[in-house]
């Protein structure tokens, strides 16, 4: 990432805190200011699910090309959906302590993002009980792969079972009328700026991961480095 | 004059006559006769699921759980004990070949989409065998009133299903890596979880009173779902 | 617009916690790129 880019995305950040301060009016409903941390909340939520989506493509590009490259991006995808995703739960969490009392309602926003990352840790741990990289490579692959085919029924089974305390109206950004454009510009401002975010973080990782390896490998091949 | 053209399992090693259903046969005869030779996996589910069961009755039945709570918590314990007692009992159904280095061999000579199947067939065996054999003791020692047999029955059947499949196709995931007992569970649960929310709600339908409705439609989709995700991904899952 | 001191602080800490982080990852880029020159 270029520095001027880089220097743009801080800016574009830095509006997004001010704006969500200054220019967005308080949400309906809520307590207090507590409506803004949902300028920030919720774009967690999406770059973590863009790093679930992410590693699934990545996964199926490594396995028609094997392409050990795609394998990498995989992996710092589910690392970085991890990040986000806890983040995310525990900006969530905060919220629902303010909103409804509690830190942990089993709603199934909550629950399906806390099964998430359950996703997460059990891809990271195979990843961890595999030592040859070709292999480790397929059967990830496989599992992201699965994991993408099962995780939308969770979102389709939950909502029926509990009662819902997330907001949804409010909240849900698609398009629904309810939500005020200020609101609704800073939501998509801040979307934009954290899933720049995540490709500025995914590209630094691939490529500080590349260069352990290679380094790994120089001193298994009895190189000094 | 030999001569091998292919590197496909399937084009050198089997003569025209093996058709794939034979295929799928021979490995679920095969698995099969290994298991009556040891009956570990038989013995193992069987153990575990009774040895839960009784916890469960004694913890339950003594203290006495009023009828409204015990037709809410029971469907969820049934399930708990099934997953628990497969996720004991079924890796072996690959762990096995990895280890007495059959693996190789099947290989060389099975094709991957008639493995899989076989192995599913056998899995599927299992576990209803296991469902054949925990429900009606549950239910007895629970005093558990049933009003909808027909909806248990066909939940215990979709559900047993996507239990094996899922289970299936994470046992060869794990089977070649290390720490194989605990990365089961670990892998496993988060793709059993939908399963799980929909065979207990439908579970709870069958006891309590209530249709299948929209769960068990999402219960059969998942199943397809995790089959075609099975019968793609096994082949690059097994081979190299 | 809702202008009020309690969230000039908020916000000022925000910008401060972003501004860090910002940074640190510039240094990483930075070194990386360093690093990959060097191999």
């Amino acid at each position: 990432m270029k520095t001027i880019s880089a220097w743009l995305l801080w800016l574009w950040v830095s509006l997004v805190i001010v704006g969500a301060f200054y220019y967005a009016p308080l949400a309906e409903g809520f307590q207090g200011g507590s409506s803004r941390i949902l300028f920030f909340h919720v774009p967690m939520a999406w770059a973590s699910f863009a790093g679930f989506i992410a590693a699934a493509v990545w996964s199926v590009r490594y396995l028609m090309t094997r392409d050990l490259r795609h394998d990498r991006s995989a992996y710092v995808a589910v690392q970085l959906g991890l990040v986000f995703g806890v983040l995310a739960t525990i900006t969530g969490a905060i919220w629902a302590r303010i909103e409804w009392g509690a830190y942990w309602n089993w709603d199934p926003r909550q629950t399906s993002i806390l099964i998430s990352l359950l996703f997460y840790g059990a891809y990271l741990a195979l990843r961890g009980a595999v030592e040859d990289p070709e292999k480790r490579a397929r059967l990830s692959a496989a599992y992201a792969i699965l994991g993408l085919v099962v995780t939308p029924f969770l979102y389709w089974i939950m909502p029926r079972l509990t009662f819902s305390l997330h907001p949804e109206p409010v909240v849900n950004a698609e398009g629904k009328p309810k939500m005020q454009s200020e609101i609704l510009q800073v939501l998509m401002a801040s979307g934009i700026g954290f899933t720049a975010l995540f490709f500025w973080l995914h590209n630094l990782q691939t490529r500080i991961q590349a260069l352990a390896e290679r380094k790994s490998a120089a001193r298994e091949q009895g190189y000094g480095s | 004059m030999l001569q091998v053209t292919s590197t496909s399992a399937a084009e050198t090693a089997l003569p025209l006559r093996f058709t794939w259903l034979s295929e799928v046969v021979a490995v679920f005869v095969k698995d099969w006769r290994c298991e009556f030779r040891t009956r570990y996996a038989l013995n193992t589910l069987a153990l575990f699921a009774f040895t839960t069961m009784v916890v469960v009755s004694i913890s339950l039945g003594p203290i006495g759980i009023d009828r409204a709570r015990g037709t809410k918590v029971l469907p969820v314990l049934l399930w708990v004990i099934l997953l628990f007692s497969v996720a004991a009992g079924l890796p072996r159904a690959f762990v096995q070949e990895e280890e007495s280095q059959t693996a190789t061999a099947l290989r060389l000579s099975a094709t991957p989409s008639a493995l899989f199947c076989g192995k599913l067939l056998y899995c599927l065996t299992l576990v209803g065998a296991l469902e054949l054999l925990v429900t009606p003791v549950f239910v007895t020692l629970m005093n558990l009133e049933v009003v909808s047999p027909a909806l248990l029955a066909g939940t215990l059947a979709a559900g047993g299903y996507g239990l094996a499949v899922g289970s299936t196709l994470v046992a060869a995931i794990i089977a070649q890596a290390r720490t194989k007992g605990t990365l089961f569970s670990v892998l496993a649960f988060p793709v059993l979880l939908p399963l799980l929310l929909l065979v207990v709600e439908l579970t709870f339908n069958a006891v309590a009173g209530g249709g299948g409705g929209v769960a068990l439609s999402q219960l059969l989709l998942y199943d397809a779902s995790v089959t075609v995700a099975g019968l793609m991904l096994f082949p690059v899952v097994w081979n190299p | 617009m809702d202008l009020s001191g309690g969230n000039l602080g908020v916000v000022v800490v925000n910008l401060i916690i972003w501004t860090g982080i910002f940074l640190w990852l510039l240094r990483l880029s930075r070194r990386v790129r360093e690093m990959e020159k060097e191999s």
